[in-house]
């Protein structure tokens, strides 16, 4: 009982001077400015005014993405709840989980009653956003939909969390390295480029989705451009029609590689010349920091391709300038 | 269920022009562009280049895949609805579906990484299990009765729907995307292969089902009336059952779900050749190999975001066609 008790009132006062204590660890400074920015109005994505008199401290995220941002911007102790894809940094795995993107459990999130939601509106169900706002528990909304607007969004929650200026350096930093990981030179030849989602049905990555910017960002055209949907099914001849240089696999957790009955197409030069690289799904599907991380390496492969063409001028068909 | 075999004969070599012709669509339609002179010389030279490859191995495969479905799943449910009286049972009635989905979203969920091989198999045990399941509860000491059949299809497809439902919902991410596509339908997997394996089952299923119509025809008349003319019931309602679900269990593994065909396909029959089961088995079974073959040029034809699941196209495609023959023949069932 009295052990009980004692325990609550530690876990309080932690509770209470933790924020503090990370405060002055991460940003030594900053504390002035945060107590500057607030109270302070912001509307988010949705067009929604979300108002807060003072930083949160107790912050549930609705996507992954969100809880990579908050982690980035050295917010994550006052992390009181993620969802169970939040797997990223480890650290995230063992936060309260409130269920999952679409399915968030409006009752413990309340449960764990949070000074703010995060939420975006690219999976989370907006009813569910809205039960939670009739709790009178404020939900900012984050839609990012290419990679400037996730570096935007990084800067924005950052001013939200009382953590403007590490928001702002982060995404600088990002920003740069996102310019660096673009070709040098504007004329590079542009490798057809396939990105999958899936193998077995063969699901790509079409217009409007980050993949689709990542690949033109490093300087390749999409092969699954010419199909309407974010997100065409490719039958094998589909494949071989479009004959992709460089194949991207967005590996996620399951079947991460092609069957054999598809690679012995060697009429594809991916397959041809083994040109078939897995990323890990999260970085490329997650509106987060990490899409610069999955730009550097879809970057590298690229021009990792263009070397291979210079050292041995391909025969037959293929020079696309 | 009367109106005898009134039609000429001339229905059979029309309905297998129509195969034929669906079939040669079939292999006429895709993005990779082969002139007839190539499929000519790929098909009786032996030729070996990129649209010789692609006719020989994706698209004839596919073609053949969606007759042997189409037809086995007309078929079998045209059996289906002679043994349980219904002009509403289908293949799938009595819990091969949900067999089979589990069969399958077990191996996408506990053997992962590329299972695929193993995907047709397990659906298939999963489709047999589950109609001996049923067959067997429905037995009683006086025999199967179809009502009881009919009921305890209905209940064990619900038990097995909330399974699926269970295992779609905890899956972890990106664990079944696969297997979610396989229940739509889907003649993607169109293999010389697969077509190799499933045409014994269908051959054999198909054999059987044609020895038996006799039997069939006699079911119509009620049990009763079946056995006064001489018929061992239970044996042929035994081995209707069993051939049955074995052309829908290996189809549903190869191919998925294909919802519409074995429930519309057999009506459709029926208007063109009567309801004669010695006649009217082949002609189901090339009407909807013909359809089903259709259905599928149609969804990868039409489609600008890559290829639709047929499952989504039999019915969208199918529906307005039957309607009109059903109502020209003044829709008597």
């Amino acid at each position: 009982m009295s052990c009980r008790v004692r325990i609550a009132v530690a876990r309080r006062f932690l509770a209470g001077i933790l924020p503090v204590l990370l405060l002055l660890a991460s940003t030594p400074g900053s504390r002035a400015f945060a107590a500057e920015r607030f109270p302070l109005a912001l509307t988010d994505d949705r067009g929604v005014t979300v108002r807060l008199a003072a930083p949160p401290r107790r912050i549930v995220s609705l996507a992954p993405s969100l809880t990579e941002i908050v982690f980035l911007l050295g917010r994550e102790g006052s992390l009181a709840g993620v969802t169970r894809f939040c797997n990223y940094p480890p650290a995230a795995s063992s936060l309260p989980k409130i269920g999952g993107v679409s399915d968030p459990d409006v009752e413990r999130i309340v449960a764990l009653s949070p000074d703010l939601v995060l939420c975006t509106t690219d999976g989370n169900p907006r009813d569910k956003v809205r039960a939670v706002e009739e709790m009178g528990i404020p939900c900012f909304a984050v839609a990012p939909q290419d990679l400037d607007a996730v570096f935007t969004s990084i800067e924005r929650l950052g001013v939200l969390l009382g953590a403007a200026d590490r928001g702002r350096t982060e995404a600088g930093a990002l920003r740069r390295r996102a310019r660096l990981a673009r070709p040098s030179s504007p004329d590079a030849e542009k490798p057809a480029v396939l990105f999958v989602v899936s193998t077995s049905p063969i699901i790509a990555a079409g217009k409007g989705t980050f993949m689709d910017e990542l690949v033109r960002l490093a300087g390749g055209r999409n092969a699954a451009a010419g199909f309407s949907g974010r997100y065409p099914r490719l039958s094998v001849e589909e494949l071989v029609a479009a004959r992709p240089d460089v194949i991207f696999v967005a590996g996620m957790a399951g079947v991460e590689r092609f069957p054999p009955e598809v690679t012995r197409w060697k009429e594809v030069p991916a397959f041809r010349d083994g040109a078939v690289i897995t990323l890990d799904g999260d970085l490329v599907t997650r509106p987060g920091p990490r899409l610069v991380t999955a730009l550097e390496r879809v970057s590298a492969a690229l021009a990792g391709w263009r070397r291979s063409r210079t050292k041995s001028p391909a025969a037959g068909a293929g020079g696309k300038r | 269920m009367t109106g005898g075999g009134k039609k000429s004969g001339a229905v059979f070599p029309v309905l297998a022009a129509a195969l034929l012709g669906a079939l040669a669509l079939s292999a006429a339609t895709g993005p990779v562009a082969i002139s007839p002179r190539a499929a000519f010389d790929a098909i009786f030279r032996g030729t070996d280049d990129t649209p010789a490859r692609v006719l020989l191995s994706l698209r004839l495969p596919r073609a053949l895949l969606g007759a042997l479905v189409g037809g086995a799943l007309a078929s079998s449910g045209v059996a289906f609805q002679a043994l349980l009286r219904n002009p509403l049972a289908d293949p799938y009635i009595l819990g091969v579906s949900g067999g089979a989905a589990v069969g399958a979203l077990t191996v996408a969920l506990f053997l992962s990484a590329d299972a695929s091989p193993l995907l047709p198999l397990c659906a298939f045990g999963g489709a047999a299990l589950s109609a001996l399941v049923v067959f067997l509860l429905a037995r009683r000491r006086s025999g199967v009765s179809p009502e009881r059949l009919i009921l305890m299809g209905v209940v064990v497809g619900a038990f097995l729907n909330a399974v699926i439902m269970l295992m779609v919902t905890l899956a972890p991410p990106g664990k079944i995307p696969g297997a979610l596509y396989w229940l739509m339908g889907d003649l993607g997997q169109g293999t010389p292969h697969r077509v190799e394996v499933l045409f014994p089952y269908v051959a054999l299923g198909m054999v059987l089902l044609y020895l038996l119509s006799r039997g069939l025809d006699l079911l119509l008349l009620g049990d009763h009336a079946a056995f006064q003319a001489g018929l061992s019931v239970e044996r042929v309602k035994t081995a209707t059952y069993l051939t049955a679900s074995l052309l829908a269990g290996s189809v549903v593994a190869v191919s998925g779900l294909i919802g519409f065909v074995g429930l519309i396909v057999p009506h459709g029959a029926r208007v063109l050749v009567g309801s004669g089961h010695r006649r009217l088995l082949p002609a189901a079974f090339l009407l909807g190999g013909a359809f089903l073959v259709l259905s599928d040029t149609l969804a990868r034809a039409a489609s600008p975001a890559g290829e639709l699941p047929v499952g989504a196209v039999t019915a969208l495609a199918g529906a307005p066609f039957f309607l009109y023959l059903l109502r020209r023949n003044g829709g008597r069932s």
